[in-house]
């Protein structure tokens, strides 16, 4: 199985990523998913999110999953980007893209990941409260791509 | 044998520090230091059935044998994506 792991404070490219997408002939899914961040997190508007991570074991457990998905047999590569630092209202905090040959596989290995990573890859997030002097985020700056819920309420 | 400890997310905040070493004998446990480290630290004590303990890189639990040079880090549930 092909992976790609990128931890960074840059901001995700999702047209770039997409541009170096690479499938063999006998694929026909790829599941790619964007977590962005809302308006609100909790009761509270908020103007962005700190990501903080310790980064070697992020990179370890992100691997061990990997390893697990290969184990599977059905899942030709995985491309995952997590933004840390801070990531505003609109912007992807995480991307992450599963290739296999039917959608059902792909999905559910995309579904599972994201799981097992909010279970055990060390990263954390804080809330950065709207201030008066911060501007409105702008209309329709979240991106349509489905499905898009990388907060779930406690 | 001395064990440094590293909390991460907001229990550097309840520490008041980001990092501590710990004096604990050879075999001590994770439990061991665990009860070290509340003492020291006591607003951590409630956050116990809470608390991810990693060893290195990989979780470990209370029962795990700590060595001597081993790294060891304290954190909330994570929260990634």
């Amino acid at each position: 199985m092909n992976r790609s792991l990128l931890i960074t404070t840059d901001p995700i490219d999702e047209a770039k990523l997409i541009a170096g997408r690479s499938l063999s002939a006998g694929m026909g899914a790829v599941v790619a998913f964007s977590g962005v961040v809302r308006e609100r997190e909790g009761d509270g508007a908020i103007a962005a999110l700190d990501y903080t991570c310790f980064v070697p074991m992020a990179e370890h457990q992100f691997h061990r999953l990997f390893d697990r998905l290969a184990g599977r047999g059905t899942v030709e590569s995985v491309r995952l980007v997590h933004r840390i630092g801070r990531v505003a209202v609109g912007e992807a905090s995480l991307w992450v893209e599963v290739v296999s040959a039917h959608r059902a596989e792909a999905f559910e290995a995309c579904q599972w990941l994201i799981d097992e990573m909010k279970r055990v890859v060390p990263i954390w997030k804080q809330a950065v409260p709207v201030t008066p002097t911060d501007p409105p985020a702008p209309a329709g700056s979240v991106p349509a791509t489905a499905p898009s819920d990388p907060h779930p309420p406690a | 044998m001395t064990i440094r400890v590293t909390f991460w997310s907001y229990f550097a905040e309840l520490a008041g520090c980001s990092e501590t070493g710990v004096e604990l004998p050879e075999g001590a446990t994770v439990g061991a230091l665990l009860q070290r480290v509340y003492v020291d630290h006591p607003a951590l004590a409630g956050l116990r059935r809470s608390t991810l303990v990693a060893v290195g890189v990989e979780y470990q639990d209370d029962t795990h044998v700590l060595s001597p040079g081993d790294r060891v880090s304290l954190f909330p549930p994570v929260q990634g994506g």
